[in-house]
């Protein structure tokens, strides 16, 4: 099953703040909802294991999380590949951070995953109500750390 | 009541009476001892690794994690597999070779990876999930028609390199097509049967015991042919047969799932080996609908011709089979397509020609007969529906235009234009019976007035006949071994006794028919007849129960074997009565003197007889083995009749009626053969309207579960109403040809069939199953819209 996202965000931060923040490994794996466990490898690179539950599937999954920033330091690549419980899913996501000049910036974001084994049964509706719930949560969070960091800066 | 094609007979002793099974009072109890019931000292548990992908290159297995787990005692791979000779298994009928445990790829979601073997069923799952396989995913083909292209081949291992499998084909090609062009009408239409699965509640498992320093095999299996399964085993692994004993206990349903060998047998078994201890492995449901064998995946082109007034005149039907990634189909040898020649069903064509083309696809292997007689239910719904479709197409009713083409009475042993020989039927007697127990021409006037409203109520008619009881020696084999079967049966000396035979049942109700069978036979209480089945130490050697073998090949074995006890006993009696043999009859159920009224003997005191007065020079005892190779096989055949309601806003379809005539011939006990038809209209109903295991392009497997594979509870089943007309078959022993897979095989036809009659009147010409309600619903709003899209155009055009 293939699924793709796509959004902007409104960052209540400075490009150099959002992107330093983007980054970091210790800071974006504190952003992912129902993370049980992060272990961080590399600068760029880090393990999570979340909490999973989508209808039928239910456990611990653990994820290989790939960032890939982009000279220009305005283009983010990130790769997340793992699963459990016999699922596997691959998602490809990139990121544009864009200066809005005033000490805010837009992020405008696309994502692609693939989903194989029992989590590709459940359903792509019901994927997508969760998909859309982590995607909302995560930004959530990046949103609510670097405003603070902003508010703390200034 | 009974209807039948012969003169009465006689009231009988046993057969024909419907005892209460004697396997339920301990089912009913929870008393059956199945195979997950089976705890051995010191056992060990087995859980597998799958892959999640449906194609991928495995570029390493770290077992370290796994080892690292509490419990864990080994975890197996392939290679490990390859290394001990035992990496790959050859397939049901010996034409392909399939993997135990991947080896180098995956070729299928779900495909077994590892075994992990622990000190308990929660450790090996937990150990499970973290054996580390390191996958590269490949392309993947889901679909035959992309797979024939060959644009990438699946199987790189096989020495063609093409993903077709073979071609098969059966009658006359160019008579057949040349009748097609000269016919008056035709039909040219496309029907799949789509991929199901048997999901027998209990799904398959084993206990594998190489302990205790025997050097002896026992495997505890789920099996459908125990005999046959010791033999793969003892190729396979070069164990000696009498080094390995197979016994097959109660087993919670079958259908043909529980047939073929699979990898978590030979993985538990090779971990018994090493380990010296007994393994148990028992599939998940999961695991039992991703990987163990599915049924049907036939694509059809049904090609029907006949004459303006409804004569047929050829038939032609060409598929394509989806066999999943390895050809591990269970039919015999000398049938890849089983027999799919059947398709001619009930009627009379003058020339028919079948052909066939197999392809491998990144999907689970299988092809087992799901309550079916090797693809007799795909050959049954093609010719049944395409029946329907072609008398739609001439405006005639759907039973005329049957009663029109049947085989008749008078043309048996009829043989069939695609080369078998039907023992015996009388098709004309059944549909009547059935159209009059139904009220069909009431049916009909009551469709029309609601047509008349705008109501949609469909009438759908099945008269299958099925070809079963594999088989003539001559003709069927598996890997070599010929298709006959066995019983041995022992009179003791107070009259009870002990009957084995080389079937096994899976709740088909075999203690019970059995024991009439041999009651029958010598004269004896069926309720002091014992029946073994299932332990290849005790039991004849047989090919197992499946494919409505049993009573066919086995019911004939018994009977026989039974007659050979009769035989003896008759010497016993004459030297009992003082008379010479050959004024020795057997009547009503006792040995008499002819001629001498009151000097008779019962088969009980024969009994008694031949262990404590034995006759002068001949060997003591009361025993016989009788192994029965049938000369030919039967064929079944029956009237269905569906009654359905269809909402058209909704899509949802109530069956309202279903009738069932069913012709298996002598019946042994009414009330199992009910039962049978019960169960089996049930699951013909699912497939209607229910199951599917669908593959995404990805090749994902979207009905891995019961919440995604529906299985009917009562609350959706209809009320089933049943009746039967008796055709003896003229060369069983007792007559009798099977009737456990009649109902799956000709109901699916009847109820598509009711539905499309329904919505006939918005042109609605086919519907694929299952019928689904988003289906219905979807199939009626196309239907609508093509048909207001000609007036459409028309008007423009006019304009």
């Amino acid at each position: 099953m293939n699924l793709e996202w796509k959004g902007q965000e409104h960052i209540a931060a400075d490009k150099a703040t959002t992107w330093s923040f983007i980054n970091d490994p210790a800071l974006i794996s504190q952003c992912l909802p129902d993370l049980l466990e992060a272990k961080i490898h590399t600068a760029h690179a880090f393990d999570a294991i979340v909490q999973v539950s989508l209808g039928p599937v239910r456990g611990k999954f653990k994820f290989k999380i790939v960032l890939g920033p982009q000279p220009g330091d305005s283009d983010m690549h990130l790769t997340i590949s793992g699963g459990g419980l016999g699922s596997v899913v691959d998602l490809h996501a990139s990121a544009h951070i864009l200066d809005n000049g005033d000490g805010t910036t837009i992020l405008d974001w696309t994502g692609k995953a693939s989903l194989r084994g029992p989590i590709a049964t459940v359903g792509g509706r019901v994927v997508d109500v969760q998909a859309q719930r982590v995607i909302s949560t995560t930004f959530g969070n990046v949103k609510t750390h670097l405003a603070g960091a902003a508010s703390a800066t200034v | 009541m009974a209807m039948t094609t012969d003169p009465p007979v006689q009231e009988r002793h046993a057969i024909g009476q419907s005892l209460k099974r004697k396997e339920d009072p301990r089912f009913i109890r929870g008393a059956g001892r199945y195979v997950d019931d089976i705890v051995l000292p010191g056992m060990l548990y087995m859980a597998l690794v799958h892959s999640p992908y449906p194609h991928a290159r495995i570029n390493g297995i770290d077992k370290t994690a796994a080892l690292a787990m509490p419990g864990v005692k080994a975890v197996i791979t392939g290679e490990d597999l390859v290394n001990a000779g035992l990496g790959w298994i050859p397939t049901f009928h010996g034409y392909d070779k399939q993997m135990v445990l991947a080896v180098g790829k995956a070729v299928y979601q779900y495909q077994e990876v590892a075994g992990v073997i622990a000190t308990s069923r929660e450790a090996a799952l937990d150990a499970a999930e973290v054996v580390d396989v390191d996958y590269e995913p490949l392309e993947v083909i889901a679909d035959p028609f992309v797979s024939m292209r060959d644009t990438l081949i699946i199987r790189d291992d096989r020495e063609n390199k093409t993903n077709h499998i073979y071609h098969w084909e059966v009658g006359d090609r160019d008579k057949t097509d040349a009748a097609l062009a000269a016919s008056e009408v035709q039909i040219d239409e496309r029907i799949e049967f789509q991929r199901v699965h048997p999901a027998p509640l209990e799904p398959c498992g084993i206990v594998a015991d190489m302990s205790g320093g025997t050097g002896r095999l026992t495997m505890y299996l789920t099996s459908q042919a125990p005999h046959a399964h010791r033999t793969v085993v003892s190729m396979v692994t070069g164990i000696p047969e009498d080094k390995i004993r197979i016994v097959s206990p109660d087993i919670g349903g079958g259908f043909g799932n529980k047939v073929p060998v699979y990898p978590g047998y030979v993985v538990a078994t090779a971990a018994s080996v090493i380990l010296g201890v007994p393994v148990k492995w028992i599939e998940t449901r999961t695991e039992n609908l991703t990987c163990s064998g599915f049924a049907r995946d036939y694509h059809m082109r049904v090609q029907i011709g006949a004459t303006a007034a409804g004569n047929i005149t050829a038939l032609k039907v060409t598929t394509v089979a989806d066999h999943g990634a390895f050809d591990a189909v269970a039919d015999p040898s000398k049938y890849p397509a089983g027999l799919f020649g059947i398709v001619t069903g009930s009627y009379d064509f003058p020339t028919a020609f079948t052909e066939l083309d197999a392809y491998f696809t990144n999907k689970a292997p299988g092809g087992v007969a799901y309550r079916c007689s090797f693809r007799v239910t795909e050959a049954s719904y093609a010719i049944e529906r395409g029946m329907d479709m072609l008398a739609q197409r001439l405006g005639m009713d759907a039973a005329e235009f049957r009663l029109l083409n049947f085989v008749k009475k008078v043309q048996f042993p009829y043989p069939s234009p695609l080369g078998f020989v039907y023992d015996s039927g009388d098709y004309h007697l059944t549909l009547r019976n059935a159209l009059d127990k139904i009220g069909y021409k009431e049916l009909r006037a009551e469709q029309a007035e609601k047509r008349a409203r705008g109501e949609y109520m469909g009438i759908g008619i099945s008269t299958f006949t099925e070809a079963v009881g594999a088989g003539p020696s001559k003709l069927f084999d598996i890997m070599g071994i010929k298709m006959f079967d066995s019983a041995e049966i022992r009179i003791h000396p107070t009259g009870s006794g002990i009957v084995r035979t080389g079937a096994r049942h899976q709740g088909q109700g075999h203690e019970t028919t059995w024991a009439q069978i041999v009651a029958e036979e010598l004269g004896l209480d069926p309720q002091n007849i014992l029946v073994e089945e299932g332990d290849t130490d005790t039991a004849p050697y047989g090919l197992g129960t499946y494919a409505s073998r049993s009573t066919p090949v086995a019911g004939g074995a018994i009977a026989l074997a039974a007659r050979k006890v009769r035989e003896k006993a008759k010497k016993i009696a004459a030297h009992v009565l003082e008379a010479s043999e050959d004024d020795i009859e057997w009547e009503d159920y006792k040995f008499k003197v002819t001629g001498v009224p009151g000097k008779s003997i019962t088969m009980k005191e024969v009994a008694f007889a031949a262990y404590t007065n034995p006759t002068p020079g001949s060997e003591p005892g009361l025993e016989a083995t009788f192994y029965y190779d049938p000369p030919n096989m039967t064929f079944p055949h029956g009237a269905y009749i569906a009654v359905v309601d269809v909402d058209a806003e909704t899509g949802y379809t109530k069956v309202r009626r279903f009738l069932a005539i069913d012709d298996c011939g002598t019946i042994i006990n009414p009330m199992i053969v009910e039962g049978q038809i019960h169960g089996g209209l049930t699951e013909g109903f699912a497939i209607a309207f229910m199951q599917e295991i669908r593959f995404d392009a990805a090749g994902n497997n979207l009905n891995t579960n019961f919440t995604e594979y529906l299985i009917p509870t009562s609350l959706e089943t209809p009320h089933w109403e049943t009746d039967k007309t008796v055709t003896p078959s003229p060369h069983h022993p007792i007559g009798a040809k099977g009737v456990g897979e009649s109902p799956n095989v000709g109901s699916p036809a009847a109820f598509v069939n009711a539905v499309v009659d329904a919505l006939a009147p918005l042109g609605v010409k086919h519907i694929e199953m299952p019928l689904t309600r988003a289906k219905v619903w979807h199939a009626i709003k196309d239907a609508r819209a093509a048909a207001s899209a000609p007036l459409a155009q028309n008007g423009a055009t006019h304009a």
